[in-house]
């Protein structure tokens, strides 16, 4: 029985790793279910069991629900401007033009840098008092005073997403890049002669070699764009009047600035819930597209 | 009236000249093969015609109209190419019709022209397939149909047959000869391979670093090749070249004693000078007791190809290869009489390699 003797032993050579797995994800998930149906504190009490009360309190509070929205919001519109943003810098970055290796180079910069930096970065440019954004739009004429961009509900947002999309473009358009080199020189040059426009050489020759990939980047930005937290907390810590509070900052004040491990526990559950739905869409979505290719 | 000319072409990369001045004025109906090994500037001049490439210099003219800066779609050429360059995700009747489905023809006459083209190649039964459902052969056929269906007035072909396997290079081969007879269609025809230059071409230009080397029917380049180039490239096995002297008494053979005869077209050729003689393979044989010119060479190998016996042989110490038949009697070692046409024989200049034939 040579195939129990190999099966044996593959499973104690991957043992170590199991328990180091067990103990780090394994044993704070399960735990993390346990304080979900309890009323603990993140200090002093232990906490009572209460049933599904977290959740029901939780999914019919009306700060999940705006957090649910903020957080799509987010999601939606970053990762669809990032996609056609990081598409467009692929084919400039695919023709030949003198200076296009320093280019290529210099487009992953923004992706390069730490997210906090990023962030920091963004809150200088986007500064009330002597910002650089400020600075521009009242020197262009565009604007009459200066503005606090993240200061106001209105545009706090907003600004959050140019500010990720500036960073995470770039992955996109690397990703796109490497699937425009794959396109064989012939194909296109096939359909020139065919006669097909630029358009139409995108769409019917170009896109089907781009789909795939893209549809990877599409899944790891959304999955990303949904869990985001880290430039957020930096820039504008979920404020002004809430307005940029996503899903990930309301489990972090739940649970840690009101101390609440309970109910916070049961809003991380149903993040996790939500991010992984998605990627079970996703990895659907992929298989058919592998299967139809 | 000529549906191709192509006047005076240069393409300079930089620093490098890879086209010095092509001129070819082609008929309609014309089978052109632009012949040369890897780096002469036949695919690049293929490209230039296709609109593909820009020239540095020269005019390109199909069907009387000068088409430099027009774009391909504009130029009434259909492409095919050495890869196929197949859409991979449309099916082989959209691949064949996408160039109609550019030009807004209306599906329905689309569908009548797919089909037709399908039927001439025989490839009806794989319209709903993807290429990838497709043999090396199959794609070929379809790459050709899509060229087929446009009508337009040039063809151009890139190596077609250089990803295919050599049996099925041959059958694609008389297919194309097929085609082009039936359909009488201007082709211009990019490839390394003699031998399907030979068979395909009506003519046949013989490029070499930017150069044509020789332009002329299949015949006349094998016949009579202009230079040594051209002799070498076109024949297999390739012509024999020796070193020999002309002298009063003919052509004397270096490092030995064989006297050739000089033939006739080349009796112009100064006593004393030294020359390059091209003998092909094929038109050696066994002397036997028949007359004609004598040329001792000792035997060291032969290799039976089953049409042939190539036999490489010794003439003093230059090396020479005859075709003979399959059961020609040779003991390995010794000296044999080989006896030619003297008609046959070639005469090329040393130093410029061309040839020294009166005209």
């Amino acid at each position: 029985m040579s195939g129990t003797w190999i099966s044996t032993r593959a499973w104690l050579m991957m043992l170590p790793l199991l328990v180091v797995m067990v103990a780090v994800i394994g044993w704070p998930l399960v735990d993390t279910v346990r304080l979900s149906f309890t009323d603990a504190k993140l200090v002093g009490t232990e906490g009572g069991f209460v049933g599904a009360d977290n959740y029901v309190k939780m999914l019919t509070g009306s700060n999940f629900q705006r957090a649910l929205i903020t957080t799509s919001w987010f999601a939606v519109v970053s990762v669809a401007a990032e996609m056609v943003l990081g598409v467009l810098a692929a084919l400039l970055l695919n023709q030949q033009f003198r200076g296009r290796t320093a280019l290529r180079a210099l487009m992953i910069l923004p992706w390069a840098l730490p997210t906090v930096v990023n962030a920091t970065l963004w809150r200088l440019i986007y500064n009330p008092e002597y910002g650089a954004l400020n600075a521009a739009l009242t020197q262009l004429g565009l604007l009459d005073s200066y503005r606090s961009w993240l200061g106001e509900p209105g545009t706090a947002l907003v600004a959050l997403i140019v500010a990720d999309c500036w960073k995470n473009f770039p992955l996109v358009a690397l990703i796109a890049l490497a699937a425009l080199q794959a396109v064989p020189r012939d194909i296109t040059a096939a359909a020139l002669v065919d006669g097909a426009g630029s358009l139409n050489r995108f769409r019917f020759v170009i896109m089907p070699y781009l789909a795939g990939p893209l549809l990877v980047a599409l899944v790891l930005r959304t999955i990303e764009a949904f869990k985001v937290f880290d430039i957020i907390w930096v820039m504008t810590r979920g404020g002004p009047a809430n307005s940029t509070r996503t899903l990930s900052i309301l489990v972090y004040q739940e649970a840690f600035s009101f101390q609440r491990a309970g109910s916070g526990a049961s809003l991380a559950l149903i993040v996790t819930l939500l991010v992984t739905i998605l990627a079970v869409a996703y990895a659907a979505l992929l298989r058919k597209a592998a299967g139809a290719s | 009236m000529s549906a191709l000319e192509i006047r005076s072409i240069h393409k300079r990369y930089g620093e490098v000249e890879t086209l010095k001045g092509i001129d070819i004025a082609l008929d309609s109906g014309e089978f052109l093969v632009l012949l040369g090994s890897s780096g002469c500037g036949k695919s690049t001049l293929l490209n230039i015609i296709a609109g593909l490439a820009e020239p540095s210099g020269g005019d390109i003219l199909i069907g009387e109209r000068s088409v430099l800066g027009v774009h391909p779609k504009d130029r009434d050429i259909a492409m095919v190419f050495q890869s196929y360059a197949l859409y991979p995700n449309m099916s082989v009747a959209r691949n064949i019709g996408f160039g109609l489905e550019m030009r807004k023809v209306p599906p329905a006459e689309r569908e009548k022209a797919v089909r037709e083209t399908a039927k001439l190649l025989q490839i009806e039964n794989l319209l709903e397939r993807k290429p990838s459902q497709l043999s090396g052969g199959q794609r070929q056929r379809v790459a050709i149909g899509r060229a087929l269906v446009r009508n337009p007035q040039v063809f151009l072909f890139d190596e077609p047959l250089s990803n295919l396997d050599a049996k099925l290079r041959m059958e694609m081969r008389t297919e194309l000869k097929r085609l082009h007879q039936m359909l009488k269609t201007t082709i211009v025809y990019v490839t390394h391979d003699q031998i399907e230059a030979m068979t395909l071409a009506t003519r046949i230009a013989v490029m070499r670093d930017g150069r044509i080397e020789q332009l002329g029917t299949p015949e006349e380049i094998y016949d009579r090749p202009e230079t040594l180039y051209v002799a070498g490239f076109v024949g297999s096995p390739p012509m024999n070249i020796l070193d020999a002297e002309v002298t009063g008494r003919g052509l004397k053979l270096d490092g030995c004693e064989e006297i050739l005869p000089l033939p006739a077209s080349f009796k112009s050729a100064a006593a004393g000078r030294p020359v390059k003689v091209g003998i092909r393979p094929e038109v050696l044989r066994l002397a036997a007791d028949s007359p004609g010119p004598r040329l001792m060479a000792r035997v060291e190998v032969v290799e039976l190809t089953g049409p042939e016996l190539v036999t490489t042989a010794i003439v003093g110490k230059q090396r020479i290869i005859a075709s003979l038949p399959p059961r020609t009697a040779l003991s390995m070692g010794s000296t044999h009489a080989f006896t030619f046409d003297e008609a046959a024989l070639h005469l090329f200049d040393p130093g410029s390699g061309r040839s020294l034939r009166a005209a």
